[in-house]
């Protein structure tokens, strides 16, 4: 019975979230006609594949209750690092299996620090994200990385299609699907859940959730490599300042998906960050100064939290309950 | 107890208590044995100056880390200010109006923040990412992306000139009356117990009466409006409004506050220990700048003493528990 009714609610949710993203891309497609046109909409799947694939990797660590502020400092070193190893002549599947071990590897040292020897999540990232954003300098000084970019066939990874999709969107999609079968269908997607809902208990039930906690944020640098990338492959070089724009969205996308979609999961990131993709490339589109994005996505992202959060939901039942009341009583004495 | 005893825990707490002024202390003599001109009365102004306005900048903060929140909204904030006080002196509302202006964000900023944290029950750290974003959008919006010139310097400027045998801008003693005030509360007022009891457990001490939601909604207000004097002051001393100004100073502030916090309370931030903090990093900067190291390196370098900071205190706060337990 509370099976079916739980899903009922979760559908009425899902319908909420069409209705939500229809109602978006119409006012968006009203105010900019060019809204809707071939270019916008394959700018925003390729936007959508960078901002996802960052967003997924938070996903791994809000689930967990942590946090991780280091993204920004992350792409920055993997992408100069990327860069460097691309410059230095290497094949391109080189260059990303170095990225990724690099990210792994500062995914792991933040994660044994906070999961092993308990330090605090939100400032150990902070340092972490800050020393990280320090060493993207080491390789050029902060110049820019752009040799061998071009004969190395990283932007393909931008233009090339396949069934009429960007490759990007293949990428996205396709580590999307992997991970949604990892936390939503299998035992170990359950214990990153039972880890976060109550460590203690976790514990106690047999799941290593130091192991856990440690791995979510290993996941979480090595898909912000993947989603530099995709920016690295977008513009054709390295810059240091290249993973700055990562953060603010994938949070965003992160805790609206969770604040509609009653929860967080894969699936409701990447609603999350389907909404804010097209809000951000509609809002560039309509000409809204740079300048302004950051503060619609901290809007969006304060309203979303702020209107599903328990505590407003307290106060919408208990108005509803004086309404009922009121009324019950204004109806007895007539 | 006998005395010798005593005596030996006294010293103890006594390194423990200033081994960061004594690391302060080391460090200027290392330092200027190799660049004199560190010492130079130019160079200790401007050290004094970027203490001053750091000190500003994480006074609240420190009280918001001490009672178990996070703040990172306070560098925008203070940007925010800054970019407000140098259009509302465009616009020609006068510097007191301009200040005012400046101050009066700082109000709403923490009013909001402490209405989200504590009234709303949000995660602080979410809340004052966007209003992060949205104070750094503001700020940037108000110049349409661009610095703003302030053309006549305003009443603060006689503070931030050099006094006293041109060695010490009078800046300081404000601060640090302000700071002396804040370190008052801290130790002999109840606030100052209930701000630390909060961090320890927040459910236990709102059920024995204590008024969190009030404290937290003032320790917000304190942080945003010591950030935006922070700001304002930054505007007097660039003689411009600057959008972009308060990045580098939020890792900047959290490692001064944490490592402060590593002093006199051992694991717990505090005001005396932020203004050590605030000095030695002033110093280890203005160290570092002459003897030619680039920005990033320094990034590094701060960066792992904040990590250090942190393990240390971790440590420290395991040992006390340990040794709680034990007996």
């Amino acid at each position: 019975m509370s099976g079916l009714q739980d899903m009922a609610r979760q559908s009425a949710r899902g319908l909420g979230f069409l209705a939500l993203v229809a109602l978006v891309g119409g006012a968006l497609a009203l105010a900019e006609p060019r809204f809707l046109s071939a270019a916008s909409l394959n700018g925003i799947a390729r936007h959508m594949a960078a901002n996802g694939l960052a967003a997924l990797g938070l996903t791994f660590v809000v689930i967990v209750r942590k946090f991780d502020l280091s993204i920004s400092g992350v792409a920055a070193f993997t992408a100069m690092s990327m860069g460097a190893v691309i410059a230095a002549g290497a094949p391109l599947w080189l260059a990303v299996a170095a990225g990724i071990a690099i990210g792994a590897v500062i995914g792991l040292i933040s994660g044994t620090a906070i999961s092993r020897f308990g330090l605090p999540d939100i400032v150990t990232t902070i340092a972490v994200g800050s020393i990280c954003a320090g060493l993207a300098f080491l390789y050029t000084g902060g110049r820019s990385i752009f040799q061998n970019f071009f004969q190395v066939g990283i932007t393909d990874l931008n233009d090339a299609r396949l069934l009429g999709l960007g490759v990007s969107l293949w990428i996205l999609l396709a580590v999307y699907a992997v991970a949604w079968f990892v936390m939503h269908r299998t035992r170990t997607g359950m214990a990153f859940y039972a880890t976060g809902e109550n460590q203690v208990a976790a514990h106690f039930s047999g799941i290593a959730t130091r192991r856990y906690i440690a791995l979510a944020y290993v996941m979480c640098a090595i898909c912000t490599v993947l989603a530099v990338l995709l920016i690295l492959a977008e513009s054709g070089n390295a810059e240091t300042n290249k993973g700055a724009n990562l953060m603010m969205p994938a949070y965003a996308g992160v805790f609206l998906g969770a604040a509609i979609l009653g929860g967080t999961s894969v699936l409701a990131t990447l609603g999350g960050i389907l909404l804010i993709t097209m809000l951000l490339d509609g809002f560039s589109l309509m000409g809204v100064p740079y300048y302004y994005s950051d503060g619609v996505i901290s809007l969006i992202l304060l309203a979303g939290v702020l209107a599903f959060s328990d505590t407003a939901r307290g106060y919408l039942a208990g108005l509803v309950a004086v309404r009922a009341l009121r009324r019950a009583r204004s109806g007895g004495k007539a | 107890m006998d005395r010798r005893h005593s005596k030996g825990r006294r010293l103890a707490r006594l390194t423990t208590n200033l081994w960061l002024v004594a690391a302060l202390v080391l460090m200027t003599a290392a330092i200027a044995s190799q660049k004199p001109q560190l010492l130079d009365p130019g160079n200790v102004v401007a050290v004094l100056k970027s203490f001053s306005i750091m000190v500003m900048m994480v006074l609240g903060l420190t009280w918001v880390i001490a009672a178990g929140k996070i703040d990172v909204s306070f560098m925008q904030v203070a940007a925010l200010s800054n970019m407000l006080c140098a259009w509302g002196l465009s616009q020609g509302w006068g510097w007191w109006g301009a200040i005012g202006a400046g101050l009066c964000a700082g109000l709403a900023v923490g009013l909001l923040n402490g209405w989200l944290v504590a009234v709303m029950r949000l995660p602080a750290l979410i809340v004052t990412i966007s209003t992060a974003g949205l104070c750094a959008s503001l700020a940037a919006a108000l110049g349409k992306g661009t610095v703003i010139r302030i053309a006549a310097p305003g009443p603060l400027a006689s503070l931030l000139e050099p006094q006293f045998g041109g060695a010490v801008p009078l800046i300081v003693l404000p601060v640090l009356a302000l700071a002396g005030a804040a370190w008052f509360v801290q130790e002999r007022l109840t606030m100052g117990r209930y701000i630390y009891a909060m961090a320890q457990n927040e459910a236990a001490i709102r059920s024995v009466g204590v008024p969190v939601v009030g404290l937290t909604l003032l320790l917000f207000v304190f942080s945003g409006l010591c950030a935006s004097l922070a700001g304002v002051i930054l505007a007097e001393n660039l003689a411009s409004g600057q959008p972009m100004i308060g990045g580098p100073y939020l890792i900047n502030g959290l490692t001064v506050v944490l490592l402060g916090g590593m002093m006199v309370h051992v694991g717990k931030p505090n005001i005396l220990g932020t203004l050590t903090a605030t000095l030695f990093i002033g110093v280890l900067f203005s160290g570092a700048a002459l003897l030619g190291l680039p920005d990033y390196q320094r990034q590094i370098i701060q960066g792992a003493l904040l990590l250090s900071g942190l393990v240390v205190a971790t440590l420290a706060a395991r040992h006390h528990g340990e040794r709680r337990k034990g007996g």
